[in-house]
């Protein structure tokens, strides 16, 4: 067992959850860095509590673990206390396992989920002791990859990887470990073996590309190396019964945001709601056998202790014959008194009937997403549910107990007008007068509204995002119509941190300055709401010379060039146009188009 | 129905995790284990465990107490083998008894604490033990000290907890060995102080200019009950 270092001891008294710094957690892999050739760190640039929340954290871990020959440690963002004594006292950012330094391993790999968290990023390498810039990087330095669903577009943190893995990585990554302790026989220098490393699919190395701007637009991306390939396909695991996933995660002594076992039913959405980025890089769908699923349960449960199980995908009610599998689990878990969930559930009788039937205690909340009040423009997004069937399924929710409901909305959609804002009070206002008369109890409702954010490879990317003062004007109708409304809950996000993720979610390479600045200005954590400084990110903006609402309200056309264009997620722009031409052309098409 | 009260140790690599972190990591071990556990009815039923008394962030423990119940009978060994392989070896499962499952709950017995603070070596304040021993004789001889607490409504109290620290000395040790100071405190239901306080208002009434914190190292020795007004080990019949 490890012994936290004398160093890192003395600090820890000081700080807030100093839990979040000392690994050895339960089912933690523990392996002797002697003999194992190659060494890598998952930095999760969040809190500890977020990232071991997080699922793709625990399938890496397993699949890299599993494999004698090679080892994956974690590491995590330290919160501001800890980031100040560790400046203070000179101690580099260290991996939980062993308490080395991330300099010390061949890879340090970063899970990029949230465009807030790309300062986080360059914190943590600057805390680590690694170049910011991957050309400034010496032979002796890590490999510095990213991976997650913000490699999808990861133009504006491009100078600072070495490379990019596109996709799902937990068939590919053990495989890419085993080759480059091939490739390091060869004793190549890090220019060769990028290039070597270029060759695999799925991998992208940014060096070998550079963008062409002209009039603030861009006009080219040219080859450095004319062997780098002209488009990067991602990765994808083609059956999920074989591909790895932990029978054993890592069971965190603090409490994390997600404290459950979560088995994953199925990977993909066949949705193709148009704003929705996992809806389409998680193409296809695949599902995961019910045998396997029941068996990954059990296995869970007895290895952790879990007195909770998540069933998780981006629609549960999508999987076929889910009634039989809740049949099964039922069987399984008989007896070990598990709280079962289903997350992401689609408006309608049958999901209520499916969560009603495995929830078992006492029928406190349900989540749903209508994500727009108006039929028209949940047309628009494809999100297709009739007002009838929101009070059908949200009536059948109140006759089986259940005593409220948390509704997610976004503004500023494309097209939207006043009317579809108002609109979001005046639907909850006709649920809870129906709620009255059927329920003759109180049913709690509450409200969480965040604001669009155009993504790349989506139908919506060409879209601009609305100028801030207008999303401003919006919350505010939004709030205007929840004001005579008590015992319903609003909240809504940050306008200007949705700002700032458009700007980053279809950004390019120059933002990359814009990033550097506002690390050196302090910005961390731009998720947190007690963090961001939006006056810290303008300055950042001004330093680099950038209008950040270029970005965020640009508006591209089919024919622009688009800073992700050379990133294949495995849908072709004819289906994006397709779908962002229907999606303002609503009439024609919405009968039978829908699946 | 069984009831079996245990004994552990906290060691240092664990020390940092909270009281309901505790709390969970004993809830799940106990459910890999299989020991036949019972929970109680209605909505939502909850694991039939308790720790005696919270031990706080950063303190190692000697002899804590918790108890379980059990729906079948298990004799105190197997029950100590069996939680012993789902427990990481910071938390050192010693030994364990059948307990009279009328008798009060284990919470509710405590008393009182015995806590050792250890003053570090390194990067510390600079004031001599004499001038430790001296601050300790001035606080307690103190009538009142008081603590803030916020009650419900956010009304502001003061309560005085001089009455809590039964007992506050330092060992006698030679030049050499570090200074280390034992505090008796009442805990439990009937109210307490935390040992973090005691020592902070001790470093008050040292009042050093050296602008060194001091660096203590806390460890709570051992939990008493009370017998005929008299402190008591809950150790006693194990």
């Amino acid at each position: 067992m490890k012994v936290i270092d004398h160093k890192i001891e003395r600090l820890l008294w000081q700080v807030q959850k100093p839990a979040r710094y000392t690994g050895n957690e339960w089912n933690a892999w523990r392996k002797d860095h002697a003999g194992i050739k190659v060494k890598m760190v998952l930095a999760f640039p969040d809190l500890y509590e977020v990232g071991m929340s997080n699922q793709g954290l625990k399938i890496l871990y397993e699949s890299v673990n599993r494999r004698p020959e090679m080892l994956m440690e974690r590491a995590f963002a330290p919160a501001a206390d800890m980031e100040e004594l560790m400046r203070a006292h000179n101690l580099p950012l260290f991996a939980l396992e062993s308490g080395k330094p991330l300099a010390e391993f061949d890879l340090v790999g970063f899970s990029l989920q949230y465009e807030l968290s790309f300062t986080n990023v360059l914190n943590m390498l600057d805390l680590a002791g690694i170049s910011l810039h991957a050309s400034e990087r010496g032979e002796s330095e890590p490999l510095v990859v990213g991976g997650g669903p913000c490699a999808f577009n990861p133009e504006p943190l491009a100078p600072f990887f070495d490379f990019f893995l596109l996709g799902e990585s937990e068939e590919c990554l053990p495989e890419l470990l085993a080759d480059l302790d091939a490739f390091k026989q060869t004793a190549p220098d890090r220019k060769e073996l990028l290039a070597k490393l270029s060759e695999k699919e799925g991998v992208y190395v940014p060096a070998l590309y550079r963008p062409v701007y002209k009039e603030k637009k861009l006009k080219a991306l040219e080859r450095v190396d004319p062997g780098a390939p002209g488009v990067i396909k991602k990765r994808l695991v083609k059956d999920l019964d074989s591909a790895p996933y932990p029978a054993a995660p890592v069971i965190p002594y603090l409490q994390t945001i997600h404290d459950r076992a979560v088995v994953e039913l199925f990977r993909g959405c066949g949705r193709g709601c148009r704003f929705c980025q996992a809806g389409y890089i998680f193409r296809p769908v695949r599902r995961r056998s019910r045998e396997e699923i029941v068996k990954t349960a059990r296995e869970q449960i007895a290895l952790t202790g879990y007195e909770e199980l998540s069933l998780a995908s981006l629609s549960s009610t999508d999987y076929t014959r889910l009634d039989e599998l809740i049949d099964e689990l039922d069987r399984a878990l008989a007896g070990e008194q598990v709280k079962c969930n289903l997350p992401s559930l689609r408006l309608d009788s049958y999901s209520i009937k499916l969560a009603d039937r495995l929830h078992r205690g006492k029928r406190s909340n349900l989540t749903f997403a209508p994500e727009a009040a108006t039929e028209r423009l949940r047309r628009v997004i494809k999100k297709n549910i009739s007002e009838e069937e929101i009070f059908t399924a949200l009536g059948d929710a109140v006759d089986a107990g259940w005593q409220g409901f948390k509704l997610y909305f976004m503004i500023g959609l494309p097209t939207e007008s006043d009317e579809d804002v108002a609109a979001i009070a005046e639907l909850c206002h006709r649920l809870k007068q129906y709620f009255r008369r059927k329920a003759g109890r109180r049913i709690s409702i509450s409200v969480s509204v965040s604001t669009f954010v155009p993504k790349a490879h989506t139908p919506f990317q060409w879209e601009p995002q609305l100028p801030l003062p207008e999303v401003t004007r919006r919350q505010e109708i939004l709030q205007q119509g929840f004001k005579k409304m008590p015992g319903v809950d609003l909240s809504w996000h940050d306008a200007e941190t949705s700002f700032l993720e458009a700007v980053f979610a279809r950004g390019d390479r120059r933002l990359a300055a814009v990033l550097e600045w506002a690390f050196k200005l302090g910005c961390r954590f731009d998720g947190w709401t007690e963090h961001f400084s939006m006056s810290r990110w303008r300055q950042a903006f001004r330093e680099a010379d950038i209008e950040p609402e270029d970005y965020a309200q640009r508006r591209f056309e089919y024919d622009d060039l688009l800073p992700w264009s050379h990133l294949d997620c495995g849908v072709d722009k004819e289906v994006f146009i397709k779908e962002h031409r229907k999606a303002f052309n609503l009439d024609a098409d919405f009968e039978g188009e829908f699946r | 129905m069984t009831r079996i009260k245990f004994r552990f140790a906290r060691h240092a690599p664990l020390k940092h995790i909270s009281h309901l972190d505790m709390m969970r990591l004993f809830q799940r071990a106990l459910r890999r284990s299989g020991l036949p556990l019972v929970y109680s009815e209605g909505y939502n039923p909850h694991l039939r465990f308790n720790l005696a008394l919270p031990l706080p962030v950063n303190v190692t423990a000697s002899e804590e107490f918790g108890e379980v119940y059990l729906s079948e009978t298990v004799s105190p060994d197997q029950f100590v083998s069996t939680l012993r392989a789902q427990l990481p070896e910071s938390l050192d499962l010693k030994s364990a008894s059948s307990e009279d499952y009328k008798a009060p709950s284990l919470p509710s017995q405590v008393v009182a604490a015995l806590y050792r603070a250890t003053l570090g070596r390194e990067e510390n304040c600079r004031a001599g033990s004499s001038q430790f021993r001296a601050a300790l004789d001035r606080l307690m001889a103190r009538e009142e000290i008081l603590v803030q607490k916020t009650k419900k409504k956010k009304k502001q109290a003061y309560v005085n907890v001089r009455p809590y620290i039964i007992e506050a000395y330092f060992k006698e040790s030679g030049n050499e060995s570090p200074l280390e100071l034992y505090m008796l405190l009442q805990a439990g239901s009937s109210g307490g102080v935390s040992p973090f306080f005691v020592i902070e208002q001790l470093e008050k009434e040292l009042n050093c200019d050296c602008n060194n914190k001091a660096f203590w190292e806390l460890h709570r020795e051992s939990l008493y009950t009370d017998k005929d007004q008299f402190l008591q080990p809950l150790s006693e019949g194990m």
